[in-house]
């Protein structure tokens, strides 16, 4: 615990992209193959050091270190089963609400400590938005979605929530689609619009990163397309980590991609390898990389 | 290949039969063809379309037939017809109990609605009696002090029983955690719900009219009839609560909504229709309870009675009491027909508002219902 308010209180309020955490961070470099903290020339929004996750006494995650880069798109790939969910909403802290779960190492956004006693959970998950697998539009009209968060903050003034939605809906590429629908259910939207309406619900938030859970598995190829079309205007100001098991996607969307892998049943998921997505998919490190990415197992 | 050539058509013709003309008998037509088709597969074609093997012909007339398979046919097709014609009656069998027990049902609630509505519709469709003061001694009173309060104590009922059986609900399913309080309260609920309701009314007669000393009140009667719906209110909340998919759940939180803040903005209002529709239900069960409210509520007023700590005789009650002691007024047949024909269509208005209301929010939200 000394440790972690050690280092929270060292590097807190330092500019993100500053080395300040990396000094500090424990047990760095514990294995090789993982080496891949900090990126050359890029500015970390996450940091994480020697992150485990258990669910009870199942261990779902291990060592995971990696920076994830500000304004770009990480992607995380690997097969099903090996933490990819997990690994994301530990950056979200979701896996709060599961029983049982523990998280052991360092997971700094900005250079905070966001598992630090005294962090305002509520207020990391305005920064770091997320978008689930299944579109998950509350059963209330399109207007009221996107509103959600912004009435959660207590803005209440017609106009003010008026200007956020239009501004968000726009950002979510949806506005041309539903202007004329923002009083009709959410529930009668296509999934692919549903899916950007989820986004455009996390977008009127205002959040500096979003977290995406395989967006497009429940959607077709021209609605992926949007959503992919989206994320690549989307990372100009946001931070974005999108998990996909669809490798393809990985390569187009995507500047960074993580392999995590377990090696075999009950074993912990395991950070592979690490970099930029063109040299993963065209020469990467691991050997066990390119036999995932080549298709031979997974 | 009618019904008309059972017993001299090809075998499998006669076996085909039941299916073609239920219409309702597509699996065993189907199984039939895949057995046809599996008997038929070692005479290099489907041979049975023209029935050649059904009328024995021999099989050394067609070359390439081995012999060894003769009889296996029509074994397969024996078997197979056997097993399609008790299925074809035991389908019969079951239609027909179902059926019967349908009509059986539908009857006797026809019967029962019948009845009270020829003895009663007549009266209580007459403003004069909905809307009259009820007559101690004469004939010719009507009810409206009754209705009043029926709907009087409903509605102080529901004041109570929807914010304790609600909460309840919602701290059990989204705060408590399973454990073992959980469990005793879910136990304790289900074990309420088992006693009769003439007990509650014992009850609330020694502890609420005499101990309380509320006497023969409204409030006693609301407060009895609280304690005797909370099981059901709170466990048909908890079931619309728990209904809800933790997606909206996870979509609250992650846009940053407190545990609290989840609840009331994206549990509470997707549960609501589950909610009305119990608490509709249960304003029926409060206007047709007569056992716990006899003893705490009272039989019979002349005036409407607009304070909670007054008597009164809410309609259920006061059929009870026509029935018995009511005898004083002359036509309390009347009265209590009228009354009782009154008391079902109200009921069963509030189980179609019911449904119709559900419905109707689930509608609005985007449900395709
Ligand atoms: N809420 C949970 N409770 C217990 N185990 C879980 C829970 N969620 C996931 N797991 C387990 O953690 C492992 C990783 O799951 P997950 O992160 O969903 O993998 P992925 O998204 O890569 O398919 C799986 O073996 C899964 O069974
Ligand atoms: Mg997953």
């Amino acid at each position: 615990m000394s440790v972690i308010s050690f280092v929270s209180g060292k590097v807190r309020g330092r500019r993100p992209g500053s080395v300040g955490a990396e000094g500090a961070a424990p047990s760095q470099n514990k294995r090789a193959g993982a080496e891949s903290e900090a990126i050359p020339g890029e500015g970390a929004k996450f940091r994480l050091r020697d992150v485990s996750l258990r669910y009870g006494n199942r261990p779902v995650l291990e060592g995971i270190t990696m920076d994830i880069p500000e304004r770009r798109i990480t992607a995380v790939i690997g097969p099903s089963g090996c933490g990819k969910s997990s690994f994301l909403r530990c950056l979200n802290r979701m896996n709060d609400l599961v029983e049982g779960c523990r998280l052991e190492g360092l997971v700094l956004l900005d250079g905070e400590d966001i598992y630090a006693r005294e962090y305002d959970v509520t207020a990391l998950r305005r920064r770091v938005g997320m978008v689930f697998q299944r579109p998950n539009p509350f059963p209330k009209t399109v207007y009221e979605n996107v509103a959600f968060g912004p009435r959660i903050f207590g803005i209440k003034d017609r106009e003010t929530l008026d200007g956020i939605v239009e501004l968000s809906l726009k950002r979510a590429a949806l506005w041309e689609e539903v202007k004329d629908k923002l009083r009709e259910p959410a529930l009668a939207l296509s999934g692919g619009q549903q899916q950007r309406l989820c986004i455009a619900r996390v977008l009127a938030v205002e959040p500096e990163v979003i977290l995406l859970d395989e967006p497009c598995s429940a959607l077709d190829p021209i609605a992926t397309q949007r959503i992919e079309d989206l994320l690549a205007e989307l990372k100009e100001n946001y931070t974005i980590v999108i998990v996909t098991h669809n490798m393809q996607q990985a390569a187009r969307v995507s500047d960074y991609t993580a392999f995590f892998l377990i090696e075999s049943q009950g074993e912990p998921g395991r950070l592979v390898e690490f970099g930029d997505t063109a040299t993963i998919f065209t020469a990467p490190a691991d050997p066990r990389t390119e036999r995932y990415i080549t298709g031979r197992f997974g | 290949m009618n019904a008309g050539t059972a017993g001299n058509g090809p075998r499998h013709t006669v076996l085909r039969r039941p299916g073609a003309r239920d219409g309702g008998f597509g699996e065993g037509d189907e199984a039939l063809r895949v057995m046809e088709r599996a008997a038929g597969v070692d005479e290099g074609k489907a041979g049975l379309t023209e029935g050649s093997a059904g009328q024995g012909e021999k099989p050394a007339q067609r070359p390439g037939v081995k012999p060894l398979y003769l009889g296996r046919k029509d074994r397969i097709a024996e078997a197979a017809e056997k097993a399609a014609r008790r299925a074809f009656l035991a389908d019969r069998v079951a239609r027909l109990g179902i059926w019967s027990l349908s009509a059986l049902a539908l009857s006797v609630v026809a019967l029962v609605i019948g009845v009270i509505l020829w003895n009663g519709l007549g009266t209580a469709l007459s403003p004069s009696f909905l809307f009259g003061k009820p007559e101690a001694m004469r004939e010719g009173g009507g009810i409206w002090p009754m209705v009043v309060s029926s709907f009087y104590l409903a509605a102080l009922t529901l004041l109570m029983v929807i914010p304790l059986g609600v909460g309840a609900a919602v701290y059990m399913s989204e705060f408590a955690g399973e454990g073992r309080l959980t469990r005793l309260v879910r136990f304790g609920a289900d074990s309420l719900s088992a006693v009769p309701s003439v007990v509650f009314g014992i009850f609330g007669m020694v502890v609420f009219v005499i101990y309380l000393d509320l006497g023969y009140s409204l409030l006693a009667g609301a407060l009895t009839l609280t304690l005797l719906n909370l099981p059901t209110v709170m466990r048909s909340a908890e079931e619309a609560v728990r209904s809800v998919p933790v997606s909206y759940r996870e979509a609250a939180l992650a846009l940053g909504c407190t545990r609290w803040e989840t609840v009331k903005r994206a549990v509470l209002p997707v549960a609501m229709p589950g909610i009305t529709t119990g608490a509709i239900l249960c304003v029926g069960r409060i206007v047709g309870e007569s056992a716990a409210v006899i003893y705490t509520v009272g039989l019979f007023v002349r005036k409407v009675p607009w304070s909670p700590l007054r008597p009164a005789a809410p309609m259920a009650a006061n059929i009870w009491h026509m029935y018995t002691e009511g005898a004083l007024v002359p036509d309390w047949f009347r009265v209590a027909s009228g009354e009782a024909a009154f008391l079902l269509l109200l009921v069963l208005t509030l189980n179609l508002a019911a449904r119709w209301v559900a419905g109707a929010v689930r509608k609005r939200m985007g449900y395709r219902v």
